[in-house]
């Protein structure tokens, strides 16, 4: 039993942080939006990381590597399919979609593209229009999907996907945290710091106490798939309701406490409000992803210290 | 890194649950019920764990223990709080007062009670908690006063576990008016049988045999007494509270139930309404959260560094997962979650029981409010 991450992970981690803060951190993701040639920016930066040439499915050290770099990108909205990049599959992107309303962030970066659903069922998908430019999806593109016939094994790339998209919303609620934790220490109201009513220390301590659990999790399950690879998809679905039940609440904190500035645009609190969205809401809301867990768990089992699921497996 | 605990630690694990098998009742549900059986089963339980070496697994050597990991520890605390902690009120011994002797006593001190401790022989009660001084610990009014060769101690203690079953208490008063109020807090280690002490229980939703009062009237000690030094008491509370924090593996106990009630339903459980299903779920995946954030605090105690907010910050996830587990079987079990034990409930009473404990765990051993504060203050930092 060893939780720690390796200390080149930290290393990795730390010097992303900084190119991502030279790029102009979460500015780049501004800039992005008004001209997406701005992302280009982000893809240089990731490329001088080594970031294309992680396998997250090879070895335990480049798992931890793909969170890390998810986890920091997440942090200042990087405005790159930085997962989608380390998801891959005989020369293809991975990426999860809803065949409902198909809609792959930064698909116009990413060809060729294999699309996998809820269901498991494997597309080819292709751009089918420009992006949204939506204010809760700026990148999110429309896509086609077409059978994929033959057999294309993307059991495990899909569930590192599910599992990185959680890393990067990892990273969306420590920035966001970390962001409120500064605005309610330096911002002063009835004369003392926000920091020192007992109100906003209750609801930070709430948030700390949910970014710490995801941020557990997040590295438990990376450990898992790297043990276990699609074995672990019942895991990473674990975590990425985890994810989304805690960035609801967290970040909801994080941009409460900000007060109306939480909702403005020249706070980073709120473009990271914003723009995590995009990673929530695709392929699905979390609710739907319950349901596929619930169904997994019973089908498959839960690690524990006490056998779960229909086949009462222990593991 | 590496979330295995190893195959040392998983035979331990097994070990443990063949023990419990063969020593404990299925239908056991702690020593603290109604039928004084159970108490006898878990003072019998508690010499069988101790001719195994197995109580103090965790001390050193020289205290008699086997000088386990701190994993090999974790292992113990999960298996007996998921089934009933079969140690019934000794694990306060062996968590926290022992750890605490060994810290803070003297030799004589050590040579009288951490033996008695290794062989499951003694139960001992924490008299803190006043009732005026509650999560405001320091504020505490039992006052022990200098007398010839020893201590006049005079005050009231509430809400002491297992007070009547104790055979020796460690209690905290205050010497002298101190400037501050942390100030003049001493612990004495005290024989409950001693002259001027009376035990009134409180009845409770937690069963008959769980809190009491202690009265404490010119209860007199000798210097040997006192635990740490005049004074030092504050310390070791801080010191005890840290062990106490990560003590009771909380989790463990809501994994065997969901795992046992999903179980028992069969098939049924899928036919439980769609939001119970996905309640339990949420269950099962705050659980495994709260399980890790308690091995982080743990694994920055082995460590050596101070882990006051990540034992907090494993506080809030725990007690609040044994809160939400409770609630996710109740939901499961509609109207049949008011039968108990007696009255027919499914797995012996085991959720109900479960569930009456829960709604005590974010006041226990200092509420979830006072972990908040803990863990927010360190965040934001002072002014
Ligand atoms: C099952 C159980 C077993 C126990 N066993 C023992 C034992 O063996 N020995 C022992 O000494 N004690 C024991 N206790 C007592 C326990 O330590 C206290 O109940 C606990 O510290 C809280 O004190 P209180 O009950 O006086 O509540 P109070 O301190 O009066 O608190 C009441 C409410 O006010 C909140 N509150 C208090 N202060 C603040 C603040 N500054 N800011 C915000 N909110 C605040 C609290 O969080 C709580 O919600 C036990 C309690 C329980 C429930």
């Amino acid at each position: 039993m060893d939780p720690v991450l390796p200390d080149y992970i930290v290393e990795l981690a730390a010097t992303a942080r900084r190119a991502f803060a030279e790029l102009g951190g979460v500015d780049l993701a501004r800039q992005a939006e008004a001209d997406p040639r701005a992302r280009e920016l982000a893809g240089d930066a990731l490329a001088a990381l080594g970031a294309l040439d992680i396998d997250p499915l090879a070895d335990a050290d480049q798992a931890l590597a793909a969170l890390a770099l998810c986890r920091e990108a997440g942090r200042v909205a990087l405005p790159y399919p930085l997962e989608a990049m380390l998801c891959r599959h005989d020369g293809a992107v991975v990426v999860l979609v809803d065949p409902a309303d198909p809609l792959v962030d930064h698909a116009d970066l990413l060809d060729p593209m294999l699309a996998v659903d809820l269901a498991g069922q494997v597309h080819h998908a292709t751009v089918a229009g420009p992006a949204l430019g939506s204010r809760l999806g700026p990148f999110a593109v429309p896509v086609e999907l077409q059978p994929h016939d033959g057999f294309a094994d993307v059991d495990a790339p899909a569930t590192i996907a599910w599992a990185l998209s959680s890393a990067t919303v990892l990273g969306y609620v420590e920035g966001a945290v970390d962001l409120c934790v500064e605005h309610v220490r330096t911002r002063h109201q009835f004369d003392q710091r926000l920091a020192d009513f007992q109100a906003v220390q209750f609801q930070i301590a709430d948030a700390v106490v949910a970014a710490s659990g995801l941020a557990e999790l997040a590295l438990f399950t990376v450990w898992r798939i790297s043990e276990l690879g699609a074995g672990a998809r019942v895991d990473a679905l674990a975590l990425r309701l985890h994810a989304a039940d805690v960035a609801r609440t967290a970040m909801r904190t994080a941009q409460q406490l900000h007060g109306a500035s939480g909702v403005a645009e020249e706070y980073d609190v709120s473009v990271l409000c914003r723009r995590v969205q995009a990673t929530l809401r695709s392929p699905v809301s979390s609710e739907r992803n319950l349901d596929t867990l619930t169904a997994a768990i019973r089908q498959e089992g839960f690690a524990s210290l006490f056998p779960h699921g229909r086949e009462r497996v222990s593991t | 890194m590496d979330f295995d605990f190893g195959a040392d630690a998983d035979a331990l694990r097994a070990e443990l649950r063949s023990l419990i098998a063969a020593e404990v009742p299925a239908d056991f549900l702690g020593a603290f019920t109604d039928d004084p059986n159970d108490l006898a089963i878990a003072q019998r339980f508690c010499a069988r764990l101790a001719a195994e070496r197995l109580l103090t697994l965790a001390w050193p050597v020289e205290y008699g223990g086997r000088g386990g990991s701190v994993w090999d520890q974790t292992v113990v605390r999960e298996e007996m709080w998921a089934h009933h902690e079969p140690r019934g009120a000794q694990y306060m011994g062996v968590n926290w007062v022992g750890p605490a002797i060994m810290a803070f006593g003297t030799d004589e001190q050590k040579a009288l009670h951490l033996p008695a401790i290794g062989a499951g022989e003694v139960i001992w009660c924490q008299g803190f908690s006043e009732p005026d001084a509650g999560s405001d610990l320091a504020s505490l009014r039992a006052k022990a006063v200098a007398v010839d060769g020893g201590w006049k101690i005079t005050g009231q203690k509430i809400w002491t576990s297992y007070a009547e079953m104790a055979q020796w208490c460690v209690l905290a008063a205050r010497v002298g008016s101190g400037e501050k109020k942390h100030d003049g807090i001493t612990l004495f280690l005290v024989p409950m049988d001693t002259l001027g002490i009376t035990v009134r229980p409180i009845a409770s939703s937690l069963g008959r045999h769980h809190l009491n009062e202690v009265f404490f009237d010119d209860v007199v000690v000798d210097d040997n007494a006192v635990l740490g030094g005049v004074g030092n008491g504050w310390q070791a509370i801080r010191h005890a509270l840290a062990f106490e924090r990560v003590g009771i593996a909380r989790y463990a106990r809501c994994d065997r139930l969901l795992s046992a009630l999903e179980a028992e339903l069969g098939d049924g459980f899928d036919e439980l309404p769609h939001a119970v299903r996905a309640s339990w779920t949420r269950a099962l995946v705050a659980v495994r959260v709260a399980r890790l954030l308690a091995y982080r605090a743990t694994h920055l105690q082995a460590e050596g560094t101070p882990a006051d907010t990540a034992a907090s910050v494993a506080r809030i996830a725990v007690t609040q997962a044994d809160q939400l587990v409770a609630e996710a079987l109740f939901q499961a079990l509609d109207s049949s979650s008011l039968r108990d034990k007696a009255s027919g409930a499914v797995l012996h009473g085991a959720v109900e029981d479960h569930y009456r404990y829960a709604q005590a765990a974010t006041v226990a051993s200092g509420t979830i409010e006072i972990q908040r504060m803990i863990v927010g203050r360190s965040t934001v930092g002072r002014a």
